[in-house]
């Protein structure tokens, strides 16, 4: 099979030909990754180039049957988009998926709105045709209705306001189509649909692979902040976890950057309501630094109800921003230092500033964003809690190892020493010692079992050349110390140690 | 020498008699071209509110090449409006977009302007691509560059800037030169060319002007130590002094006041100079001064 060329020197046709190609082929999963927003087609094109690629190949993923795979670039355009040809083609291409779902009637209904003020007349005749005479080409609107009525009556929930679109205003020309879909969706369903799924909730975001993935930047990342402080990466991030939106203030997209700037605000009162602002903090950072300076970001962000202090800033980056984006793989490309085309994209990030959790493509709730970063807030402390037990238990067990008398006489000495009247009575037990050693290897075997997670094996052969001095102490050899210092050096490293998570594609 | 004056006098009487016939002329003619417009206006049946039909007939009348131009652009300009007015429009957005990419190949070119400027307005990707288009290939150009630079300037998401950039080196005239400089003005990248444009004392004061609104946008603190320099040199050019006090009184820090050097030289500005310039030194003093 021929490699997919990706030299930016390509004109907008001969890409389209490629796609046509990968299509013919069906090499499903060539044409997907041509959808990423980051891939080298959309470097210094216009973003009108972009939309006419991305439409291209939306519908040449149609012509070979979207699936789960794809299902939310198509429904990411319903969701979202403005631009008649893409909401248009996403409209056709959620037609080829292998069955209906009810789930995506809110999505259909939620483009219906949104298109209504832009419904253009668009063709799909060949790649970069548009439209010239009234009355020839589709519509998103009239691709809408044609998808409305392969739903079916798995479009019943949103009857009412497929109903509702009838009106002076509505495209006169499409009232046909519109009976149509109001029709199939009411009829009754056929007992027997192949395929035809019933969701059990109207959301589809549980269905989309939400990447986990850990942030290892190769190179310093500085921000310059809202108020012109230069902060690091870590400086920023370390110590809490954070939620983080990407932003530009010259996006023309009202559902995307500045519903995510004004839902980052929410965010911030949810957080308050729920006493986690201090130990909770929210970034926006900007895909624009080179225009989106401290005063602009500012401006911007207190417009759209942001609270901005320490632990809420908008950051630009003036350092690390190529290390930055590869980092997030985030999802944007440039024509010169302007955007021309990003998703959505929301993270939740640890205390040690790694990715815990991504929100991309479709609208995210502010409440569910919350939730994650509680809990990853509660998972650092109950990790924090059990680290500190186990590590202390561990060391306390090598301890006592190292200090237990050998014998009964020793034992008596000890207690007269330690002048206590009343212990002078304690029985010397011969069991106390079995179970110490069983400490200490429980000790020993639990920061080796670390290692598995952490990749770090300095602690691990620390405890361990503790415990074996210690048990050298115990035929006569003074290393009794020493053994007891590495074993609770070796048990801070290893509790200290961070977790080092596989990095996994951004879908 | 009596006769000499009579014959001076003839002549600047017959030459003063040319030039009103030449006046009353282009009166007569803007007149007759009114009250054309005028009966195009009413033969193309104004839009009756909620009356959808009367839109598809001006969409119509405008893709009809065989009625007079004034009565298209008639048809056009009562489009325009309802665009606005009618809450019906959006019925009839697609077919009114689709006659505007139609007429953007008009072989008038006013219409071809026309049209072009509300789909470039509109963002729209054919009138881009056409617009782009003919500045790659002039003989394929719809619009002079000047104009095809400027309806291109309305989305700072076109690949335009490299052609900017090199008619900002060698523009075909002035204006399109000024309209490249105007695109450029959204390009964080461009602010070396605004920074050098501003200091050069050869380039006309509107390009130094244009450059100066760029850099506020894009360079801020480099605007405010240009705009300083200009002040206090005193060889600059009268409208450059006025542009910088402009700058510097609207968005100059607070601690320009602390600048002697400076609030001395536009001390002696506000007792001299054209009067535009005065009022402005006044205004900068207003707002430095009264913050010592």
């Amino acid at each position: 099979m021929p490699p997919v060329e990706t030299n930016r020197a390509l004109t907008e046709e001969e890409i389209a030909a490629q796609v046509d190609s990968l299509a013919a082929d069906l090499r499903h999963s060539e044409l997907a990754a041509m959808l990423r927003e980051d891939h080298p087609f959309y470097e210094q094109r216009s973003a009108a180039a972009v939309v006419r690629l991305r439409g291209w190949i939306l519908l040449a993923l149609a012509r070979a049957g979207i699936t789960d795979d794809t299902l939310h670039f198509v429904l990411e355009e319903l969701d979202n988009g403005l631009d008649p040809y893409l909401v248009a083609a996403a409209a056709r291409a959620l037609r080829s998926y292998p069955a209906a779902n009810s789930a995506f009637a809110p999505f259909v209904i939620r483009a219906l709105g949104n298109i209504r003020g832009h419904n253009e007349p668009v063709s799909f005749a060949a790649y970069g045709d548009y439209v010239l005479a009234p009355g020839t080409g589709t519509s998103p609107i009239g691709e809408l209705l044609e998808t409305l009525i392969w739903m079916a009556s798995a479009a019943r929930a949103v009857l009412a306001e497929v109903r509702a679109l009838r009106g002076p205003a509505f495209p006169g020309r499409l009232n046909g189509r519109l009976d149509s879909a109001i029709q199939a969706i009411a009829a009754d369903p056929p007992e027997s649909a192949p395929g035809m799924q019933e969701a059990a909730c109207c959301d589809l975001r549980g269905m989309l692979p939400w990447a986990q993935h850990s942030l290892h930047p190769d190179q310093k990342v500085i921000f310059e902040d809202d108020h012109g402080s230069r902060l690091g990466f870590e400086d920023v991030f370390r110590g809490h976890p954070t939620i983080v939106v990407f932003f530009y203030t010259r996006c023309d997209n009202p559902l995307k950057c500045t519903l995510s700037i004004s839902k980052l605000g929410r965010v911030q009162k949810l957080l308050q309501e729920r006493g986690l602002a201090d130990r909770i903090h929210t970034a926006a950072i900007t895909y624009d630094p080179a225009f989106d300076l401290p005063a602009r970001m500012r401006s911007y962000g207190e417009r759209r109800g942001l609270s901005l202090d320490t632990g809420n800033r908008m950051l630009r980056t003036v350092e690390g921003t190529a290390s930055l984006r590869r980092h997030f793989k985030l999802g944007v490309n440039f024509v010169e230092s302007v955007v021309n085309r990003h998703r959505i994209e929301a993270y939740v990030l640890d205390a040690k500033g790694r990715i815990a959790y991504s929100f991309g493509r479709l609208q995210w709730e502010e409440a569910d964003v919350v939730d994650r970063a509680v809990e990853v807030l509660d998972s650092a402390d109950a990790r924090g809690k059990s680290g500190s037990a186990g590590t202390a238990f561990g060391a306390m067990a090598s301890i006592g190892l190292a200090v237990f008398p050998k014998c009964p006489v020793c034992w008596a000495a000890y207690l007269s020493m330690l002048g206590v009247a009343g212990l002078q009575h304690i029985p010397y037990a011969p069991w106390i010692e079995p179970l110490l050693a069983a400490g200490a290897l429980v000790n020993l075997a639990s920061v080796w079992l670390r290692t598995r997670t952490t990749h770090r094996m300095t602690g691990a052969w620390m405890v361990t050349a503790g415990v074996a001095l210690i048990g050298l102490s115990r035929f006569g050899w003074v290393t009794s110390g020493l053994g007891v210092a590495a074993t609770l050096a070796g048990s801070l490293v290893s509790a200290l140690s961070t977790e080092s998570r596989p990095y996994s594609t951004v879908p | 020498m009596a006769k000499k004056r009579t014959s001076k006098t003839k002549s600047a009487v017959k030459s003063a008699v040319k030039k009103s016939a030449a006046v009353a002329k282009s009166a007569r003619s803007k007149s007759r071209a009114s009250a054309r417009i005028m009966a195009a206006l009413n033969a193309a049946q104004p839009v009756t509110p909620g009356k959808p039909g009367d839109l598809e007939h001006m969409i119509d009348v405008l893709r009809d090449k065989e009625k007079p131009i004034e009565v298209r652009f008639a048809a056009l300009q009562s489009l325009g409006a309802a665009a606005f007015s009618e809450p019906d429009f959006p019925s009839i957005q697609g077919d009114y977009t689709a006659a505007l990419r139609e007429v953007a190949t008009d072989a008038d070119s006013e219409m071809r302007r026309r049209a072009l400027g509300i789909l470039a307005r509109g963002k729209d990707g054919f009138a881009q691509k056409k617009l782009m288009d003919g500045l790659k290939n002039p003989d394929q150009a719809l619009l002079p560059p000047e104009k095809a630079l400027q309806l291109l300037g309305n989305d700072i998401h076109s690949d335009a800037y490299p052609i900017a950039r090199a008619m900002v080196k060698n523009a075909p005239n002035p204006t399109a030169r000024r309209e490249a400089l105007r695109l450029l003005a959204t390009d964080a990248a461009s602010a070396p060319t605004f920074e050098a444009i501003l200091q050069d004392k050869k380039e006309a004061p509107e390009i130094r002007q244009i450059s100066a609104a760029a850099l506020h946008s894009l360079k801020p603190e480099k605007l405010q130590e240009y705009a300083r320099d200009i002040l206090l040199d005193p060889s600059e050019h009268a409208d450059m002094h006025q542009t910088s006090l402009t700058a510097l009184t609207q968005f100059g820090d607070a601690e320009l006041g602390d600048d002697k050097k400076l609030m001395n030289r536009v001390n002696r500005m506000s007792a001299s100079g054209s009067a535009t310039v005065k009022s402005s030194a006044r205004q900068f003093l207003g707002k430095y001064k009264a913050k010592e």
